[in-house]
């Protein structure tokens, strides 16, 4: 597997640097197999951050890049358009959670740093089998249903109808306005509810 | 409301229930069936004849609780949207025991039909709104200490709103049930079955806090020299002038007790209501004409199931589960299946706009595009490998894989011939992976968490 | 066998795999909270507990892993 990787560990300000000693899983990210760079870096997700990463992309013809950061579930996004913006298929970046499941879950710093280094080169392997993915398209039928025609579905529906769009609302009842047509006055205006 | 039933762009299917959802973002198949109205909507002009006519005229309202009373054919109440009235067929005598039809024969435009049967349309739509609001938590089956419901003039929130109404059974003059006498004394209990784990549910119902301070403060406004009592484990007032609000119900001279009511019972023609003052720390027993009861919101009737059907979760509670509570409150984990309202959780008026109208921006982005790009993550078939065995069909759970026939092209000696292979549909597929477990032949892989991928995180963890 | 948990410097090997959608998440918001555990804990995010093929806890196992924690 001759891939080239590039490694970016985040520091996340002292989020991830203050436990996790982030030079360290840097240097230790060059040891693996496929990892031709790798750096750190205070916030990875800013906007120098990526041009790290995109510039790192293009100047070390890097194949893969594995960001080590928040969760995936966090900023997943944001570091596919990164590495999209260096030039490679956004699905060639793997992400890997050195915050919210190591420097904010443990004290010790030696031990956050090694399961980082574990968490690193668990992220190397995958990445160097990534491959890249094609996003398809489907076509979309511009109508919608609404279940329910109480305040809520008659809002939506409304919404909807005046952005220009068709909508059906389905009622269980043969009138629509749901339990707001049974109440009196509502607060905190006190004015009729129908 | 008449908003909603006039604007051009909206088709009312009332009377009428989901029964299937299929398909995915940008393009779902609904069935609905539309119940029996017994009534040609579309000849029919609302005109009220054959309710005036309709001999059977003591049902009691559904509409009010059982305290009004109502026709076999009729509206739901008198300003229904559409206007037109439908036969209950549990109680037409005609459609109960063919004698009758006297709304046949008095309809001006012969729209009733006896004859009508439930029709089921198919509808094409590219995004879903659930907007299927709550039920009443039923306190009757839960609350022994408040009567289980024998004492008629116990009543909920909900049914002190239709005696408050200027259209409900009582004009907006507030009587009570059991002798129609005008209540002095009205006490309200809150949290019923709202965070109370033992009876009721943990969560708090959010909007019975401000709605039991305008029922106070109706009673107050409403009814000369009377008192209203409001029994409460906390009062929570966060939302725009809503403090103010109850504020507005303390200075009309609502009393607050803070205590759990622990018993009722009735003493004459007056119940009498037991519990502790917690803030001065003594037993206290309050006499009352009527006692509202501030009962939960639970899920509609129904809900549950219909998730199941269009294919996202619910919460503990039966609640529709939101994305994410605080960065996708209104989407699910069905794409293009929207939340608005009740159906997620307890909320009041404005909260349940808001939703509904945070909903319907997520409808115009999704409607606003011409194409989908869909998630590439999806499970793959290596046709070379697949035998065809179809195991993997029943165990995906968005129905992405059927066995189709697949050409091979022959040779040593045999000639082209067809086999089953299972094909994914890419955009019925959620990426799950539940199918690879299930294949003998390693022939389905998972793109972005192939066999080869988890394989080497093992093994790299392990190192 | 018996295992010497309190052996000086033994430390366990577990692997959690981990549902994208809800036990993934779930550790996510352990680390929101900052709910402390255990440093050997290693998590592989799957897209689905569904996803887990027997073959890989086999294999985790085969290669020393002292625990499998399968959460989804």
């Amino acid at each position: 597997m001759k891939k080239r990787v590039g490694v970016f560990v985040c520091e996340c300000g002292t989020n991830i640097a203050a436990t996790v000693d982030t030079v360290q899983v840097a240097e230790f990210a060059k040891t693996l197999p496929g990892v031709v760079y790798s750096t750190n870096y205070k916030y990875m997700c800013s906007d120098p951050g990526q041009d790290l990463i995109r510039k790192a992309i293009e100047e070390q013809k890097l194949e893969q890049v594995v960001v080590a950061s928040c969760s995936p579930r966090m900023h997943e996004h944001t570091f596919r358009k990164a590495a999209a913006a260096g030039g490679l298929n956004p699905y060639m970046m793997e992400m890997v959670n050195i915050r919210e499941q190591d420097s904010w879950v443990h004290h010790d710093k030696d031990q956050a740093t090694t399961k980082a280094k574990s968490l690193v080169r668990m992220a190397v392997a995958k990445a160097l089998r990534n491959k890249p993915l094609q996003v398809s398209t489907v076509p979309i039928t511009k109508k919608a249903l609404v279940i329910g025609g109480g305040i809520a579905g008659m809002q939506a529906a409304l919404d909807i109808a005046e952005g220009g769009h068709q909508v059906i609302i389905v009622e269980r009842e043969a009138s629509i306005g749901g339990k707001m047509t049974q109440l009196d006055k509502t607060f905190p205006t006190m004015d009729c509810a129908a | 409301m008449v908003a909603a039933a006039q604007h051009p762009n909206i088709e009312l299917m009332t009377y009428s229930e989901v029964t299937d959802v299929k398909g995915f973002i940008g393009n779902f198949k609904v069935t609905v069936k539309q119940k029996p109205k017994y009534v040609d909507w579309e000849l029919c002009t609302g005109c009220g004849t054959c309710m005036e006519k309709c001999p059977t005229k003591k049902i009691p309202d559904e509409f009010d609780f059982g305290m009004g009373q109502r026709t076999a054919i009729h509206l739901v109440y008198p300003q229904a949207v559409p206007g037109k009235p439908y036969i209950d067929a549990a109680h037409c005598t005609k459609l109960t025991s063919g004698k009758c039809g006297i709304c046949e024969k008095v309809c001006p435009t012969d729209s009733i039909r006896f004859n009508d049967i439930p029709v089921f349309k198919e509808l094409e739509v590219g995004a879903i709104v659930m907007a299927t609001g709550y039920d009443q938590f039923d306190w009757k089956s839960a609350y022994g200490e408040y009567g289980y419901g024998k004492y008629p003039d116990v009543i909920s929130g909900l049914e002190f709103e239709r005696l408050l109404s200027a259209g409900g059974p009582t004009g907006g003059q507030i009587k009570r049930p059991s002798d129609g006498r005008e209540p002095k004394n009205v006490a309200f209990i809150k949290c019923v079955g709202s965070r109370d784990d033992t009876k009721g549910k943990s969560y708090c119902s959010r909007a019975c806090c401000m709605y039991t301070a305008k029922h106070a403060y109706q009673v107050k406004t409403k009814i000369e020299d009377s008192e209203a009592y409001v029994f409460y484990m906390d009062v929570r007032t966060a939302g725009k002038s809503y403090e103010e609000f109850y504020q507005r119900a303390l200075n009309a001279g609502a009393k607050y007790i803070r205590g759990r009511v622990s018993k009722i019972y009735p003493r004459g023609d007056k119940l009498i209501l037991k519990s502790e003052e917690t803030l001065l720390g003594m037993p206290i027993e309050v006499e009352a004409d009527l006692v509202v009861l501030a009962s939960a919101m639970v899920p509609a009737a129904g809900a549950v199931e219909l998730a199941k059907m269009v294919g996202f979760s619910v919460d503990k509670d039966g609640w529709f589960q939101e994305a994410h509570p605080k960065l996708q409150p209104v989407e699910t984990f069905a794409a293009g299946v929207y939340l608005a309202g009740t159906c997620q959780g307890p909320k009041d008026i404005p909260d349940t706009v808001a939703q509904a109208s945070g909903a319907a921006v997520k409808v115009l982005g999704l409607l606003s595009k011409t194409e989908l790009a869909t998630e590439p993550m999806v499970s793959e078939v290596d046709v070379t490998k697949c035998s065809g065995c179809g195991l993997c069909v029943p165990i995906c759970p968005y129905s992405a894989i059927s066995l189709q026939e697949y050409r091979e092209r022959g040779g040593h000696g045999h000639g082209p011939f067809t086999r089953q292979v299972a094909e994914i549909n890419s955009s019925l597929c959620q990426g799950c992976g539940a199918c690879l477990p299930a294949c003998r032949t390693l022939a389905l892989n998972l793109k972005g968490f192939t066999n080869d991928q988890l394989a080497a995180e093992v093994d790299a963890l392990c190192l | 066998m018996s295992i010497e948990t309190n052996a000086a410097g033994w430390e366990p090997k577990i692997i959690v795999f981990a549902c994208n959608w809800c036990s993934y998440a779930a550790a996510d918001l352990a680390g929101l909270n900052h709910l402390e555990y255990g440093a050997d804990v290693r998590i592989i995010r799957t897209p689905c507990s569904g996803r887990m093929d027997p073959m890989l806890i086999l294999r985790a196992f085969n290669r020393g892993v002292d625990g499998v924690l399968l959460s989804g």
